[in-house]
């Protein structure tokens, strides 16, 4: 990126010449400026010299309000894109049959989705066999069992059997919840590959166990 | 005068002044000579509340009841002691109900309905009670955080979020937050005659007078006035954090982000630029990086403010940084344990840890401590003793 394309992108605000900013943009990315800090070494710096100009009188309210419009056109094409990336990774999130508690299914399942996961959720009180038709259904190989009662958390070892009866191996049971929390050799019990005790551990599971991606919790 | 209103009026003045002892001696005073009177056994039972006697609260707030039944502050104590001694969700939303229909206008009676109807998984009804308190007053915060993170249950954390972002713009500590960042605190309002030309002499005195009409929400007179600072000495870091902050408040975000980058361009260490920098980027939820990197210096250059960690917090939620988050929130309720925003923020983040006693501790005590600074018993108490006098 050239030192003055900062002023350049600047002046194509104040000329309310949208095309022009955005144009200035794509040069920067296409001389190599990533996307990652083309808001801080290109659209931050003009917008204070815009800042500045207002300031000092060397343009009136009515340009930098155009110039704002102008900016904000341009905002898009020099921030990171809101929704994260698709990882590829598809989890089946569940609350154990018997178990009608929702919220932490529901946080979960929502971090999860944030953070460019597909995320298929088959609500609460799902049977065993409802793990193992969505996860053939779909070729999901990450299962998130969640279980707020002792009862409903041992049965999670029928989740495993299903899935060997099926002949289907390499999955990962994640599991949890209350029970889990309370004794964690209890995951271990029923056969689960881990437990999970927040939604940023479970962020950072499913990361590690997507090809590619062993960077945690965060949509970055 | 009887000595039972002398009596009482001393155990009201006593509670007032918070002497919970002396107060509570005055009013069974009071009751010896007449224990037929609402009012008195009403006060008793807060002032029992007050000292966590909840049990012998409920028994006072159940006999001015039995007395008075249109006693609301009466309702008001009785439902905030079944709600501290837990275990009581039925009798709970009887009470919170009852206080709906005695105050059929008072937002909190819907927002304490709702939380005992949460509490009792009556999720959808919940939210309607809510709903109602919002339909009541749309500026009830609590109101619109507990939505908020019955949102999150439901959405998840990015729900919560918006909620929790609604709910801040009602949040004048924020703003107070600033003006203090600014060096500007608790400024008297300008006089309504200042005539704005003559303000002076010097920048000094106009940008003082600028934060001041800001303050008070005479924004058009503080961008006058900032313009006028701006036109003498444009690299005035105050001015443009000031010009920043109007334009936030007008929702005019590139106005805002252009002079706040001009602020931080200029000092990279101005506490009040950096916060109006931050909000501005927290306003986009694609530059959640770039302002938790901003809320983070603001939480070093100002330690001893809540709302810097409140608003650290808050980005690293954004960013799905839940630990983060929690040690943040802890951070600002350390500092103030009564923060509101805080203790709703704490609840989120421990739902994400499936963590649902700290979340209910957490609502338990936004709620205490909301209800105790808006003065809700007083207000409700004043009211019927005001009705009284009428009769």
């Amino acid at each position: 990126m050239t030192d003055d394309a900062a002023l350049r992108l600047y002046r194509s605000l104040v000329r309310r010449d949208s095309a022009e900013a955005i144009s200035v943009v794509e040069r920067a990315r296409s001389e190599g400026t990533s996307q990652d800090v083309l808001f801080d070494e290109l659209f931050a710096p003009a917008m204070a010299i815009l800042g500045g100009s207002w300031a000092d009188g060397s343009i009136d309210e009515y340009t930098f309000a155009q110039a704002a419009v102008v900016a904000d056109q341009v905002m898009s094409f020099v921030t990171p894109p809101v929704a994260a990336h698709d990882t590829g990774a598809t989890v089946i999130v569940g609350s154990m049959h018997g178990d009608t508690h929702d919220v932490g299914k529901n946080i979960i399942g929502s971090a999860l989705r944030d953070a460019g996961h597909r995320v298929l959720d088959i609500g609460t009180d799902a049977l065993p066999t409802a793990f193992l038709e969505r996860a053939e259904q779909s070729g999901a190989r990450i299962l998130i069992v969640c279980a707020e009662t002792l009862s409903s958390a041992l049965a999670v070892t029928r989740v495993r059997e299903m899935f060997e009866m099926a002949g289907i191996r390499g999955i990962i049971v994640l599991v949890w919840g209350g029970p889990f929390a309370a004794d964690p050799s209890l995951a271990h019990a029923v056969r689960a590959d881990g437990m999970i005790a927040s939604a940023e551990e479970a962020l950072q599971r499913v990361s590690q166990a997507v090809p590619g991606r062993a960077d945690g919790a965060s949509s970055e | 005068m009887s000595e039972h209103v002398t009596r009482l009026a001393q155990a009201e003045e006593f509670a007032r002044q918070g002497n919970v002892a002396a107060a509570l001696a005055a009013a069974e005073q009071a009751l010896s000579v007449d224990d037929k009177d609402a009012h008195t056994h009403c006060l008793l039972a807060a002032l029992m509340l007050d000292e966590g006697f909840n049990e012998p609260a409920v028994a006072a707030a159940a006999r001015a009841i039995e007395i008075d039944t249109q006693c609301a502050a009466a309702y008001l104590v009785l439902g905030l002691a079944y709600d501290r001694i837990g275990g009581m969700g039925d009798r709970s939303v009887l009470v919170w109900h009852e206080l709906a229909e005695v105050a059929p206008d008072l937002a909190i009676a819907y927002v304490q309905l709702g939380e005992a109807l949460y509490s009792a998984a009556l999720h959808d009804e919940a939210v309607s009670a809510w709903e109602r308190a919002l339909e009541l007053d749309p500026r009830d915060s609590r109101a619109t955080y507990l939505l908020a993170i019955a949102a999150q249950s439901r959405q998840g954390t990015g729900a919560a979020l918006a909620g929790f972002r609604r709910a801040a713009e009602f949040d004048l500590g924020q703003d107070e937050f600033f003006f203090a960042l600014a060096g500007f605190e608790r400024l008297a309002p300008p006089p309504a005659a200042l005539d704005i030309a003559h303000i002076g002499p010097g920048a000094a005195k106009r940008l003082e007078v600028a934060y001041a009409f800001a303050a008070h929400e005479e924004y058009l007179k503080a961008a006058e006035l900032i313009r006028a600072v701006l036109s003498e000495s444009p690299d005035t870091v105050s001015a443009l954090a000031l010009a920043a902050y109007l334009y936030l408040k007008q929702d005019a975000i590139n106005e805002a982000t252009a002079c706040a980058l001009r602020a931080v361009a200029l000092d990279g260490s101005d506490a009040a630029a950096i916060y109006a920098l931050g909000m501005t980027l927290a306003r986009r939820p694609a530059l959640a990086h770039h302002a938790t990197r901003l809320f983070s210096t603001l939480a070093e250059i100002a330690p001893s403010h809540t709302m810097s960690f409140v608003l650290l917090a808050e980005s690293e939620l954004a960013l799905q940084h839940y630990a983060a988050a929690g040690d943040a929130y802890d951070r600002a309720i350390a500092l103030d344990p009564g923060s509101v925003r805080a203790l709703f923020g704490k609840a989120v983040v421990s739902l994400t840890q499936g963590d649902h006693s700290s979340a209910k501790w957490a609502l338990g005590r936004a709620a205490r401590f909301d209800i105790e600074r808006a003065g809700c018993f007083w207000a409700l108490y004043d009211g019927m003793a005001k009705g009284a006098c009428q009769q």
